[in-house]
């Protein structure tokens, strides 16, 4: 469904993404985890057709990324970690517009806002009254999150998609996301909530500096590093591990 | 599990669909009358706000356009140069602010470069917007003038409608220009500069239509208003104004061979332009909107190099000035703004430079010979000028996108605005009122180096503090602290319109009390009200305390 081969980004001499290779299947939530810089959101921009990459291929449903660029962005669904919007549309002229980008009709896109309003729990009047400069984090999430869904796109990637949403609202969406794979969807799950990653993926790719350095299922990962937990795992990989000491000389620099 | 590829989503077929044209054109002007952001608003309140201003401007350069009666006598070219340069000089301004936001904004990468839309279909459909207003705008302008081609001495019937198409061309040409020039700066110099001279090649744009909106109206009526192509005038034909005003003058007017060639060059220019714009540059775009969405990491100054404002805030005597640390910081990011943030330069220095512009025209006209009243009136006019450059930047810097950034002033140990409000003055009054009254003083001292006018520049440099705290009154003008869409707000112009007569006021005062041997005695009143008006504006500023922010 999702396959990557030596996809790579470089930003003048910088190497942001270097030469990774992976597939993903339909049906499968894969947690895409790495330190802040690792290279993940530049990934994901690529595979979404927001930025070139530099070398390298990807496919999405069997579109190449290059010569099929309209056919792939058809088939993907994307929540930008920025979770931007317009913020003087209203939230229904929002997930309107946004709808009309993917060819769906009006009355067709209002039932489908509908059921995600009331997924979501968020009020009608809320969304056809309040410009989205004035929603909450969390409810501007939720709005970005349905339009990602809207046009039920057979692949989806979440860039932190729980930043700004509430316990219940978080819940939910992890709910949402296992019957989505469940009915045959790949979700690329970016976040640095590992614990949710851990609960909800069946497959953990972590990257740093630009590189895949591990790649499994989490509870045989973390039972092949005999670390306890993803979040052990993930600090051990990616030079987390003298976190406690830095802690230490930052609290000394105020005692002094 | 299954890895074949799936087909496209299933969307009804028995439903009328708007087109991703239709979609995006109505997105782009939505957003334009709107304004990009409303924190806290609702949409009964808030979405009309940029389109009523709209339709306030548009009233506006309907009065302006006025102007154009008094050219009922005058032939067609001549009524025409006039619209098209007045009109040039509108949409220039307009299209060079409007543009960078509307073509190049940093935050719609995120929401509709993963959407299936065409680059062209997204260019266009901005374009669109761009040169619809565009054309509300000189129409508004152009409604006088379209009169006046008609019923004036040498009009007809035909002239609304020619002048309609020339005007319409002229639109397009502005866009396609700045178009044009965006594209060919990302192609030839990279993304890493690309919005550095965005923002120059805005500035200086915007600058230059504020100056030649001064200056031509001056060297028309200089010239009796009477304009014409021909030998000895040949240079007209390098003004592309002259191009369009040919158009109405071979259509609607005398029909001479010269207005024929000017009508070929504005039709000429205007493909040329859209075809390169357009069509050649086109696939550009999306290029720019990647490249303005990657995060490029920038390039790090030496290690422990200070900036050079830094390095100034540490000498005396901006040490002694700023001695109050939140003073200092306000100060430091005022300057910030001012040198760095696109939005800030764009909205500041273009609505300082009439202010600058103006007072140094009517000095100039002063200098002839047998003008002395007038060179003296002039001088006092300038330096009374020099305290609104402060006042108009210090209102216009409240304006900001990160406005929203500016609650962190609230959040901090301080009991009100004052601080803040004292060292973005005092930024304002260091690099631009300073710098002015040198320049003022340097061009006064050449002109005639044996005159003692030159204390008639007194009266305004002493008023120029007092004018400074006016947009502060109140703890109001608090910088980078309110929405831009707000920016143009009718109740600021009609402070600037009270302040302009004051200033002028203040220069009769002047050149009255110079005239009759009683300028000391007036410099010493003015020294005395103006310290305590001073007096008393800062202490009531002191006084302010931070209103809940709603």
């Amino acid at each position: 469904m999702v396959s990557l081969d030596h996809l790579t980004k470089r930003f003048g001499n910088q190497t942001a993404v270097d030469a990774i290779s992976f597939e993903i299947p339909a049906g499968q939530i894969v947690g895409f985890l790495g330190p802040n810089g690792a290279g993940k959101s530049t990934t994901l921009k690529m595979l979404t057709g927001m930025i070139e990459p530099t070398s390298g291929t990807a496919s999405i449903c069997g579109f190449d990324l290059k010569r099929d660029l309209m056919e792939v962005k058809r088939r993907v669904g994307f929540v930008p970690e920025s979770g931007a919007v317009f913020e003087s549309l209203t939230g229904l002229e929002y997930l309107i517009m946004v709808a009309a980008l993917y060819g769906i009709p009006q009355n067709a896109a209002r039932q489908r806002i509908g059921q995600f309003i009331a997924f979501f729990d968020l009020g009608f009047d809320t969304l056809t009254e309040k410009l989205l400069g004035a929603y909450s984090k969390g409810m501007r999430r939720k709005v970005v999150i349905t339009a990602a869904l809207l046009h039920n796109p057979p692949v989806v990637f979440f860039d932190e998609p729980l930043d700004g949403l509430d316990a219940n609202a978080a819940v939910g969406f992890k709910a949402l996301i296992q019957t989505l794979a469940r009915e045959g969807k790949t979700i690329v799950y970016s976040s640095h909530i590992l614990d949710v990653v851990e609960r909800v993926c069946h497959r953990v790719i972590i990257i740093d500096k630009g590189s895949v350095i591990l790649d499994g299922k989490p509870d045989e990962l973390v039972a092949a590093h005999n670390s306890g937990t993803l979040e052990k795992l993930f600090t051990q990989l990616t030079g987390g591990a003298e976190l406690e000491r830095r802690a230490e000389d930052f609290a000394k620099t105020f005692r002094a | 599990m299954s890895t074949s590829a799936p087909a496209s989503p299933p969307v009804p077929s028995d439903e009328r669909v708007p087109s991703t044209e239709k979609t995006l054109r109505r997105l782009f002007l939505t957003l334009f009358l709107r304004g990009r952001s409303s924190r806290g608003l609702k949409k009964q309140t808030a979405p009309k706000s940029v389109g009523r201003k709209l339709g306030l401007t548009l009233g506006l350069y309907a009065l302006v356009g006025l102007s154009a009666l008094a050219f009922l006598k005058q032939s067609i070219f001549a009524l025409t140069v006039y619209l098209h340069a007045m009109t040039f000089v509108f949409l220039g301004m307009f299209v060079a602010s409007s543009a960078g936001e509307v073509l190049f904004n940093n935050q719609e990468a995120d929401i509709l470069l993963h959407r299936p839309i065409s680059p062209r279909a997204l260019l266009w459909a901005k374009v669109r917007v761009l040169v619809e207003v565009s054309l509300w705008l000189a129409c508004a302008f152009n409604l006088a003038g379209f009169f006046t081609g008609a019923a004036g001495s040498h009009g007809n019937w035909r002239f609304p409608f020619v002048h309609i198409v020339s005007t319409a061309l002229e639109a397009l040409f502005c866009t396609g220009c700045v178009v044009m020039i965006y594209q060919l700066c990302l192609r030839w110099f990279g993304r890493e500069r690309l919005e550095g001279l965005m923002t120059t090649a805005q500035v200086v744009i915007s600058i230059a239509a504020v100056l030649s909106g001064q200056l031509l109206p001056q060297l028309i009526f200089r010239a009796n208003r009477v304009v014409s192509f021909g030998e000895k005038t040949w240079w007209i034909a390098l003004l592309p104004p002259a191009w369009f005003a040919g158009f109405d003058d071979a259509l609607s007017g005398s029909a001479a061979r010269s207005s024929w060639l000017l009508a070929a060059l504005a039709l000429i220019a205007t493909t040329m332009v859209l075809w390169i714009a357009f069509g050649k540059l086109a696939r550009d775009y999306e290029t720019g909107l990647q490249k303005l969405s990657e995060s490029v990491p920038t390039r790090a100054h030496k290690k422990g190099r200070r900036r050079w404002i830094e390095v100034l805030v540490d000498l005396p005597p901006l040490r002694w000035w700023l001695r109050d640390s939140v003073a200092r910081a306000s100060f430091l990011l005022t300057t910030a703004y001012l040198a760095r943030d696109r939005d800030v330069k764009l909205r500041v220095y273009p609505a300082v430079a009439p202010f600058a512009v103006l007072p140094i025209i009517f000095m100039a006209r002063g200098f002839g010979p047998g003008s002395s009243g007038t060179r003296e009136f002039g001088i006092a006019f300038v330096s009374a000028f020099l305290g609104l450059i402060p006042m108009l930047a210090l209102s216009t810097l409240q304006y900001s996108q990160q406005w929203q950034a500016s609650d962190i002033f609230h959040a901090a140990p301080i009991p009100g605005p004052a601080a803040l409000c004292h060292g973005a003055r005092r930024a304002m009054l260091c690099f631009l009122a300073l710098p002015g009254a040198v320049i003022m003083a340097l061009i006064v001292w050449l002109s005639d180096r044996h005159s003692p006018q030159v204390l008639m520049l007194l009266p305004g440099l002493i008023a120029v503090p007092v004018y400074a705290l006016v947009p502060n009154l109140g703890g109001q003008g608090l910088p980078l602290s309110l929405p831009a869409e707000e920016a143009k707000s009718a109740g600021r112009g009609l402070t600037m319109m009270v302040a302009m007569f004051s200033s002028m006021a203040l220069s009769g005062l002047a050149l009255l009390a110079w005239s009759t041997g009683w300028f000391q005695w007036f410099l010493l009143i003015e020294t005395i009200v103006a310290v305590s008006l001073y007096m008393i504006m800062r202490r009531s500023l002191a006084n302010v305390r931070w209103a809940t922010l709603e």
